[in-house]
C-alpha cells in the first residue's frame, strides 16, 4: 500500500484489497482541448499585468495586432492592418424568440483583430457546435480550421488574413439537422436560427505607417516587453520562424493541434513494408503557439525558405533512414531530394530558394530541388555549423579543419574565416557575425569570446570581447541588422546562468535583455522584429521550454507624426460631414484642388466616408519638408460600407517655410490625387501594390485579401504595361500563403501600368469585380 | 517544487504576473482534472477552471502560507465555484453527506461490462456522494495528504478519515461480484 495514513485508515484485508485496487488505478485523463492551456494562461497574464504592478503589455487574445513583416516588406506593414469582422449570427429551426447563444457584447466594435491570430466568438448559451461550425462563412475567402474551445469558437486562418481587408464572418443557415433519436429523452440544446441575423462589426486597430525613419534596433533602442510561453516544456523540440512571422516547430507525436491524430505518426510510404513509427512530427504554429496544422508528419528539423513558401524538412523513411524533403506550407510533399542513414542532427539550410545544405556523415552536401548534387566541393563539416546569406548564394561553414565562406557564384577556394569561428549568423543586409572563443592557458574561468562581424562581401572585423569568464553563442540579427542579440553563459563558476545581451554591430552597448535569472538561451528574432523567440528554463515543471518576448524598438519622427496627426484631423473632419473643420485643413491650393473636383471632400451623394486608414507617408522627392500621405477611404450607403478609394495627400509647414520645422508647427494639405473608386463585397480585392528595388530589378508586388485559385493568378490575367500599352516581360511567381502575385521585371524610368483583370477569382470562383489598374512611376 | 521554492514563487507572484504564469502552469493540469471529477463536463470543467485562477489570481495578494501546499486553496477554490455553479443550477445544494446530485452517468453495473478495470472502479467513484468523491479523487488521484485534504474540504482530519473509510466500505458493497476484489 505504501501509505502510511492508508495503512492505519484500513486494517481489513477486503477494504485494503480495495485500497490497492485504486491506487493502482488512475482515473482516465479528463478531456482537455489543446488550446484551453494556453487560452486561459493568456486571458490570466492580461488580467494579472493590468492588476498586479504595471510593466510593459500587449493585449494578447484574441485579438492583437502584430505586424509579421517588416525588414524587406516594410512598405508592406506600412500599409497597416485593418480587419473588419462582420458577423452575423443566425439561430435556426426555432419560430419563439432565440435563446441566447452568444455574447457579442465581447467583440462587437473591437479594434484589435490580428492578422495571424485566431478569431475568438464567444457563446453564453447552449450551441449545437458543430453545425454552428460547419456554418460559418467568411468573405473575402478565407481558408480556415474551426475549433471549439469551451464555448467559444475558434477560427484559425490557414494563413495569416489579408492586411487593410474588411472581412464578414457569417453563420449562415443550416439545412435542418438530424432529429435526435426517438429512444433518446434528452433534447440536445440546439439554439439554432434567428428569424434575423444578428450583426456584429469590430475593427483592428489603427494600423501603424511605416515610419520615415524606420525603426531603430540598436541595443539602447530596445526593451523587453513582455514574455508569453509558447507550449509546455518538452512539447516543442526545435521552433524557428518563418519569414512571413509564423514559427515553424517540431513536436512529439501525438501533440494536439487540428487535424492532429493522437495516434504517432509514420512516414508517407505507397507501398511495402509499413514505415517505421515516427517519434516527431512538424508543426506550423502562430507565434503565440497555437497550432495552426501538421506540415510534415514524421518530421523533425524543418527550416523555411527564403519566401516563406517552401519547407525543408527531414522525415523517417524505411529501416533507420531519413528522407530529406521539400513541403509547402500546406503540408504537400513537393519534392524528395535524399535518403540518408542514421538521424538528423541539424536542420537542413535554405540556399536560396532552389538549394539546400545539409551535412551527411560528416561531410558538407549542396543539392538543388530535383535532389542533384548541386555542388562538387569536398568539405568536411563533423559538428560544425552552416548558415547560408539571404542576399547572395554564399554559406559560411564551420569545417573540420576551418571556417569557411563558400560562394556558389564563383569557382575557387572558399574564403578563410578565423580560426574557431562558429555561431554564424547573415543579417538581412548580408552582413555575416560569428563568433570565436578564446581561452587562455586552457582555463575556461577566464575564457571569452570575440564578436566578429563582416559587412556584406567586407573581410570581418572583431567588434567586441565578452567579458571574462562570459561565453557568448546564438547570435541572431535585428531586422535592421543594427543589433545582434546573442546568449551569454557564465564560465567562472558565479553560477552558470545563461541570459540575454543585446550588442549593437559595431560591438557597443551591450545590454540586458530580460531578466537575468531566467536561463534564457537561443534567442532569434522575428521577421518583423516585434518578437523574439527563445528558449527559457521552466521554474515549475522544469526542463525548457520555448518563450516569446515583445520587443519595443523606438520609431518617432516627429514631423512625419505631426503631418499624420492634421491628416487625422483632416479625415475625422470629413467622415464627420464637418466641412468648415475639413477646409480649415488645407491651404489654397488644396482648396482649389478639391473645389476643382480633384476628389470629393465630403462623400459622394447619397454616401458618407465611414473610415480610413493611412497607407503610406513618406518624404516628398520634390519638396523640401513635405510629406505624401496616402489614404485609403471607405464610403458607406444607409451603414453598410460599399466602396474605397485612396487619396495620395501633399502635406507642406504652412507658409511653405524650407526651413526646419518649428516645434508645433502645422502641416496643411496642399494636394491631392485621388483613385478610382473600387466596390466592396463583390470578390477579391487588391489589398496594397508596392514596387521593391531588388538589384537588377524591381519586383512589382500585388497583395490580395481573398485566397485565390492559383490558376487564375497568372502573366495572363496581371500585366505590367508601358506607356505604349504593350506588355513588359516578367518572370512571375504566386505565393498563396501570403496571397502574393509577385512580377519581376527591369524597368527604365518612367510611368506604367499595373493591369489586373478580373480573370482573378477567389476559391469559391468569385471574380474580381473590375479591372484594376494602377499607375507605377519608376524613377531613379 | 521544493516547499521553500513554492513558497518564494507564491510570494513573487504577488508582484510579479510571470511567477503567477508559473504557478498556473504548475497547477492548471491538477486544478482541471479535479474539477473535471466534479462536474464530469469538459466546457464546465473549463469554466470552472477559469473561475479558480481568475479567483486566485484576485485574491493572491491575501493569501498566506497556512502550512499546506498552495494547491490546497487552489482545491479550496475549486470546490466552491463547483458549488457556485451547482447553487445557479438547482438552488442551494446540500453538500451534506449522501446528498449526492442526479448524475447522468451509466448506472455502475452498466460501466463495469464495458469499461476496463481502472476506469470501472473510478466509475464507481463517480456514484459515491459528492463528500466522499472528493475526499477520494483527492487522495487516490492527487495524492493529497489527510490533513490536506482536511483544509480543502473545511473538515477535520477525523471527519475526512470517515469520509474515506465509508467511500471504500460502499465501493466494496457497490462493486459487481465479477470485479473480484480478492484479497492478496
Amino acid at each position: 500500500m505504501n501509505d502510511p495514513e492508508l495503512e492505519e485508515l484500513f486494517a481489513d484485508p477486503a477494504d485494503r484489497a480495495v485500497v490497492d485496487l485504486l491506487k493502482a488505478s488512475r482515473p482516465a485523463a479528463p478531456p482537455l482541448d489543446p488550446h484551453f492551456h494556453n487560452y486561459l494562461r493568456a486571458k490570466l497574464m492580461t488580467e494579472a499585468r493590468r492588476t498586479l504592478p504595471a510593466r510593459a503589455s500587449r493585449s494578447w487574445f484574441p485579438f492583437t495586432v502584430s505586424p509579421k513583416t517588416l525588414a524587406p516588406a516594410m512598405a508592406a506593414v506600412a500599409v497597416g492592418f485593418v480587419v473588419v469582422l462582420g458577423v452575423e449570427i443566425y439561430l435556426h429551426g426555432q419560430t419563439e424568440a432565440p435563446q441566447v447563444a452568444y455574447n457579442i457584447g465581447r467583440i462587437d466594435k473591437q479594434t484589435n483583430v490580428g492578422t495571424g491570430e485566431p478569431i475568438v466568438i464567444p457563446f453564453t448559451g447552449p450551441v449545437d457546435k458543430t453545425a454552428v461550425a460547419e456554418s460559418v462563412v467568411i468573405h473575402p475567402a478565407t481558408s480556415v480550421t474551426k475549433q471549439w474551445v469551451g464555448q467559444n469558437l475558434v477560427i484559425i486562418p490557414d494563413h495569416p488574413l489579408a492586411a487593410n481587408t474588411t472581412y464578414s464572418v457569417s453563420f449562415k443557415p443550416l439545412a435542418t439537422p438530424t432529429p435526435a433519436p426517438q429512444q433518446n429523452p434528452i433534447v440536445r440544446p440546439s439554439p439554432t436560427v434567428a428569424p434575423t441575423p444578428v450583426v456584429v462589426h469590430f475593427t483592428t486597430v489603427r494600423p501603424p505607417v511605416a515610419p520615415i525613419l524606420p525603426p531603430s534596433f540598436k541595443s539602447a533602442s530596445v526593451n523587453y516587453g513582455y514574455d508569453s510561453r509558447l507550449a509546455d516544456a518538452g512539447t516543442i523540440l526545435s521552433a524557428a520562424w518563418t519569414p512571413t512571422g509564423q514559427v515553424l516547430v517540431t513536436r512529439p507525436v501525438g501533440q494536439p493541434g487540428p487535424g492532429a491524430s493522437p495516434s504517432p505518426s509514420a512516414s508517407a510510404t505507397p507501398s511495402g513494408p509499413p514505415a517505421p513509427k515516427a517519434t516527431t512530427d512538424v508543426w506550423l504554429m502562430s507565434s503565440l503557439g497555437t497550432p495552426i496544422r501538421m506540415v510534415v508528419p514524421g518530421g523533425s528539423l524543418p527550416a523555411a525558405s527564403p519566401s516563406g513558401r517552401l519547407i525543408a524538412a527531414w522525415q523517417v523513411a524505411l529501416g533507420n533512414q531519413v528522407m530529406l524533403g521539400v513541403w509547402d506550407m500546406q503540408g504537400t510533399l513537393q519534392a524528395n531530394l535524399v535518403t540518408l542513414g542514421g538521424v538528423p542532427d541539424r536542420a537542413p539550410v535554405w540556399i536560396g530558394e532552389d538549394r539546400i545544405a545539409y551535412v551527411d556523415q560528416g561531410q558538407l552536401r549542396i543539392v538543388d530541388l530535383h535532389g542533384t548534387q548541386a555542388s562538387s566541393l569536398t568539405l568536411r563539416v563533423g559538428g560544425g555549423r552552416l548558415a547560408a546569406s539571404p542576399t547572395s548564394p554564399r554559406l559560411a561553414v564551420e569545417g573540420a579543419d576551418e571556417s569557411v565562406i563558400l560562394d556558389l557564384r564563383v569557382t575557387g577556394s572558399p574564403k578563410s574565416l578565423p580560426s574557431g569561428a562558429t555561431g554564424f549568423a547573415w543579417s538581412s543586409k548580408g552582413d555575416l557575425a560569428f563568433v570565436v572563443r578564446q581561452s587562455a592557458n586552457a582555463d575556461i574561468k577566464s575564457a571569452t569570446t570575440d564578436l566578429y562581424v563582416a559587412a556584406d562581401g567586407q573581410s570581418p572585423q572583431k567588434v567586441a570581447v565578452s567579458p571574462d569568464g562570459q561565453s557568448w553563442s546564438d547570435l541572431s540579427w535585428s531586422p535592421d541588422a543594427s543589433s545582434l542579440l546573442l546568449a551569454t553563459t557564465a564560465t567562472n563558476g558565479n553560477g552558470a546562468v545563461a541570459s540575454l545581451v543585446l550588442v549593437n554591430r559595431d560591438g557597443s552597448s551591450p545590454t540586458a535583455f530580460g531578466p537575468s535569472s531566467k536561463e534564457f538561451a537561443t534567442p532569434q528574432w522575428s521577421p518583423g522584429g516585434d518578437l523574439v523567440l527563445f528558449t527559457r528554463r521552466d521554474e515549475a515543471a522544469g526542463g525548457r521550454a520555448f518563450w516569446t518576448a515583445t520587443t519595443t524598438p523606438s520609431t518617432t519622427d516627429s514631423a512625419a507624426n505631426q503631418a499624420l496627426a492634421e491628416v487625422a484631423k483632416f479625415m475625422q473632419a470629413r467622415i464627420n460631414g464637418d466641412d468648415a473643420a475639413a477646409r480649415s485643413e488645407l491651404d489654397s491650393a488644396g482648396l482649389a484642388a478639391y473645389q476643382g473636383g480633384s476628389s470629393s471632400l465630403l462623400g459622394p451623394a447619397g454616401s458618407h466616408f465611414s473610415r480610413y486608414y493611412p497607407v503610406t507617408v513618406q518624404p516628398s522627392a520634390s519638396q523640401t519638408n513635405a510629406f505624401l500621405v496616402g489614404v485609403r477611404i471607405f464610403s458607406a450607403k444607409n451603414g453598410v460600407e460599399t466602396s474605397f478609394f485612396e487619396e495620395q495627400l501633399t502635406l507642406l509647414p504652412q507658409g511653405q517655410q524650407s526651413v526646419l520645422l518649428p516645434q508645433g508647427h502645422r502641416y496643411l494639405i496642399d494636394a491631392v490625387n485621388a483613385s478610382p473608386t473600387m466596390p466592396l463585397g463583390h470578390g477579391p480585392t487588391i489589398v496594397s501594390v508596392e514596387v521593391v528595388q531588388i538589384p537588377p530589378g524591381e519586383q512589382v508586388r500585388v497583395r490580395f485579401d481573398s485566397d485565390l485559385k492559383p490558376e487564375t493568378v497568372s502573366r495572363d490575367t496581371i500585366q505590367i504595361k508601358d506607356s505604349d500599352g504593350k506588355v513588359v516581360d516578367a518572370q512571375f511567381t504566386y505565393d498563396p500563403e501570403n496571397r502574393l502575385a509577385t512580377l519581376a521585371v527591369k524597368l527604365k524610368p518612367g510611368t506604367y501600368q499595373l493591369v489586373v483583370t478580373t480573370g482573378v477569382t477567389d476559391i469559391n470562383r468569385v471574380a474580381l469585380a473590375q479591372e484594376y489598374d494602377a499607375p507605377l512611376v519608376i524613377s531613379r | 517544487m521544493p516547499e521553500f521554492e513554492e513558497r518564494e514563487l507564491v510570494e513573487r507572484a504577488k508582484q510579479d504576473p510571470d511567477a503567477f504564469g508559473a504557478l498556473y502552469d504548475r497547477y492548471f493540469p491538477q486544478i482541471y482534472r479535479f474539477a473535471y471529477s466534479r462536474v464530469r463536463d469538459q466546457s464546465l470543467a473549463e469554466d470552472v477552471t477559469s473561475e479558480v485562477f481568475f479567483k486566485a489570481l484576485r485574491n493572491i495578494k491575501r493569501y498566506t502560507y497556512s502550512g499546506h501546499p498552495f494547491s490546497s486553496w487552489l482545491y479550496q477554490i475549486t470546490l466552491n465555484a463547483v458549488a457556485d455553479h451547482y447553487r445557479g443550477l438547482h438552488g442551494e445544494v446540500d453538500l451534506e453527506e449522501g446528498s449526492s446530485l442526479p448524475s447522468t452517468a451509466p448506472a455502475v453495473v452498466d460501466e463495469v461490462v464495458r469499461r476496463d478495470r481502472s476506469r470501472r472502479i473510478w466509475a464507481a467513484i463517480d456514484q459515491l456522494p459528492r463528500q466522499q468523491r472528493a475526499a477520494m479523487v483527492l487522495k487516490f488521484s492527487e495524492d493529497r495528504k489527510i490533513e490536506e485534504i482536511a483544509q480543502i474540504l473545511g473538515k477535520s482530519s477525523g471527519a475526512v478519515k470517515l469520509l474515506l473509510h465509508r467511500a471504500v466500505e460502499r465501493l466494496r458493497r457497490e462493486l459487481p461480484p465479477e470485479f473480484e476484489i480478492g484479497v492478496t
